[in-house]
């Protein structure tokens, strides 16, 4: 299994400072929640890790590979990392079974039937079996989120990330979500879940870390972080997300 | 009645005053799909009804002609001239708008690169050939066109043929201008969301714009540039100044001509003749657009409908 190693990832827009010097490590087939007030540069951390924004210094290592420099494609990486959005971003002109099947046809260059057969299995795998037709603007938003965990699935990714993936959703499409991301888990899947959903990252997170201004400030199992935060600044935002 | 019932409508056609069920039927490849689409479209009717309309309206205003001689048999008289007159316009029509789109394409694109050059490029090209007259374009086209080819041996006929054509391929640089706006305002509708996705499953920036963004982009182009089609097709008359017999031209030397019938009468029947195959000629044409647009369209993403 596939572990995932940030160290000293920095990022700054302009004048803004994102991130000062980030360092995590997501071991094979372990879930890691990341959590922390908005604008804590949680978003900006995932985009740095699949290259999506090229982190400004700092390396980082797929199973001691380091995947930031210029010898390796970014394409590459990508397609070891699946990455899921806040706002499910499916192409909004082709049916679910063709979201799926686009990455494999134009990223994997597999066949027309090779891919269309991986679309069914991994749209099943999701509950969407009966769905396959139905273009993004026909599905609810549940739906559509685990139209695109299929899509990043279906590239047979090594780490999956995960933006907020239930932050644009009803209680009943968030519940559909995480029950899919779960057992996602349960199969061994290496994850780093930027989430406030501390039910789930109760439930199926091995190490939690608390994000806040750029840094991590607190990282543990669950029980330390919820039970036994150590800093002042995690106890008092994990007690807001908890009332 | 005779002959066995029939079993409903036929494959790809739509009962009348639905859209719900467009883009049900999602059988065989897309340009099939177009296809069908196109000759099977409802709204070909009203064209056979408009051009019924037209005709009738004609005969109606011919017979309130003081004299028979340009009435009906005037209108006759010239038909074959005018119809000469269609098949010209036709023919520049069928370059210089898919020309214009070609370049309009390039230019559109170039504009929402991340290249300075291209887009200082693309920019200039838009502002150039948006603010220049298309009279004074297509004149400096072929006038230099004859100037450059003076000292060459080609036969007059030849020549004179080139200026003709430079002529055409200077409106067609000049609707381009615009159809790089619609073309670069259909990019930019594209949510960065799109992009963002298609980079993130690892397909390379350049195939990303042929999978994902432009088929969107097309999209949201289609009305604009069906707007744009209609407008370029009346231009196809500024030809007449450097030697094209076109509607428009045909139409004009008719009506010059009638001084020797009751001018006004004669000239008004022949510009209603004129207007009518324009009309024909740009109602094919932005009606094979909403055919186009009627086979692309994404189910649950139709507007609303009131």
């Amino acid at each position: 299994m596939t572990t995932l190693q940030l160290r000293g990832i920095k990022k700054s827009f302009g004048k803004t400072v994102v991130l000062r010097g980030v360092d995590l490590d997501i071991d094979g087939g372990e879930v890691l929640c990341i959590t922390g007030p908005s604008g804590s540069g949680k978003s900006t951390l995932l985009r740095c890790t699949n290259l999506l924004i090229p982190p400004d210094a700092g390396e980082i290592y797929l199973d001691s590979v380091r995947v930031n420099q210029r010898s390796v494609r970014p394409e590459w990486v990508r397609q070891k990392i699946g990455m899921v959005f806040q706002s499910f971003n499916l192409f909004t002109h082709l049916s679910a079974r063709k979201n799926v099947m686009l990455a494999l046809r134009h990223s994997r260059k597999v066949s027309r039937a090779e891919a269309e057969k991986k679309a069914v299995y991994e749209l099943n795998r999701v509950g969407l079996g009966d769905r396959m037709d139905s273009f993004p603007a026909q599905l609810s938003g549940g739906q559509q989120q685990r139209v695109a965990i299929a899509r990043a699935l279906a590239m047979d990714p090594e780490v999956m990330l995960f933006d907020e993936p239930t932050s644009a959703l009803d209680a009943e499409s968030t519940h559909e979500v995480l029950a899919v991301m779960t057992r996602l888990a349960r199969e061994g899947m290496t994850m780093a879940v930027v989430t406030h959903e501390i039910g789930f990252a109760r439930a199926v997170a091995h190490q939690i870390a608390f994000f806040d201004n750029g840094l991590i400030v607190e990282q543990g199992t669950p029980a330390e972080i919820f039970e036994h935060p150590q800093h002042e600044r995690t106890r008092s935002f994990i007690q807001k997300i908890l009332r | 009645m005779t002959g066995p019932p029939t079993s409903g409508p036929p494959l790809g056609t739509a009962p009348p005053g639905t859209r719900a069920n467009l883009g049900q039927v999602r059988s065989g490849s897309t340009w099939v799909r177009v296809a069908r689409r196109i000759l099977t479209w409802r709204a070909w009717s009203p064209v056979v009804y408009g051009v019924i309309a037209v005709v009738v309206g004609y005969l109606v205003l011919s017979e309130l002609g003081t004299l028979g001689v340009y009435r009906l048999s005037y209108a006759l008289l010239i038909l074959p001239g005018i119809l000469n007159g269609f098949y010209v316009s036709l023919e520049l029509v069928a370059v210089y708008i898919p020309l214009g789109f070609g370049v309009g394409f390039l230019v559109g694109w170039a504009r929402t690169t991340q290249s300075l050059i291209l887009r200082g490029l693309g920019s200039a090209y838009v502002d150039f050939f948006r603010s220049m007259p298309p009279l004074a374009l297509i004149f400096f086209a072929s006038l230099m066109g004859a100037v450059a080819l003076k000292g060459t041996n080609l036969d007059p006929y030849t020549q004179h043929n080139i200026t003709l054509w430079l002529g055409v391929i200077a409106l067609g640089l000049h609707t381009g201008g615009y159809q790089a706006e619609i073309v670069r305002a259909g990019i930019l509708s594209v949510p960065a969301g799109q992009t963002e996705a298609a980079d993130a499953l690892g397909i390379t920036r350049i195939r990303s714009m042929f999978v994902v963004t432009l088929p969107q982009a097309f999209r949201v182009s289609l009305p604009p540039l069906a707007n744009e089609f209609s407008s370029v097709i009346k231009d196809s008359s500024y030809l007449f100044i450097i030697g094209w017999f076109e509607l428009a031209g045909a139409g004009y030397s008719y009506a010059s001509e009638s001084y020797r019938y009751h001018y006004a009468e004669a000239a008004l029947v022949t510009w209603f003749e004129v207007a009518l195959f324009f009309f024909v000629l740009t109602y094919i044409v932005t009606r094979t657009l909403r055919g186009i647009e009627d086979a692309f369209r994404v189910p649950g993403l139709e507007a609303a409908t009131l």
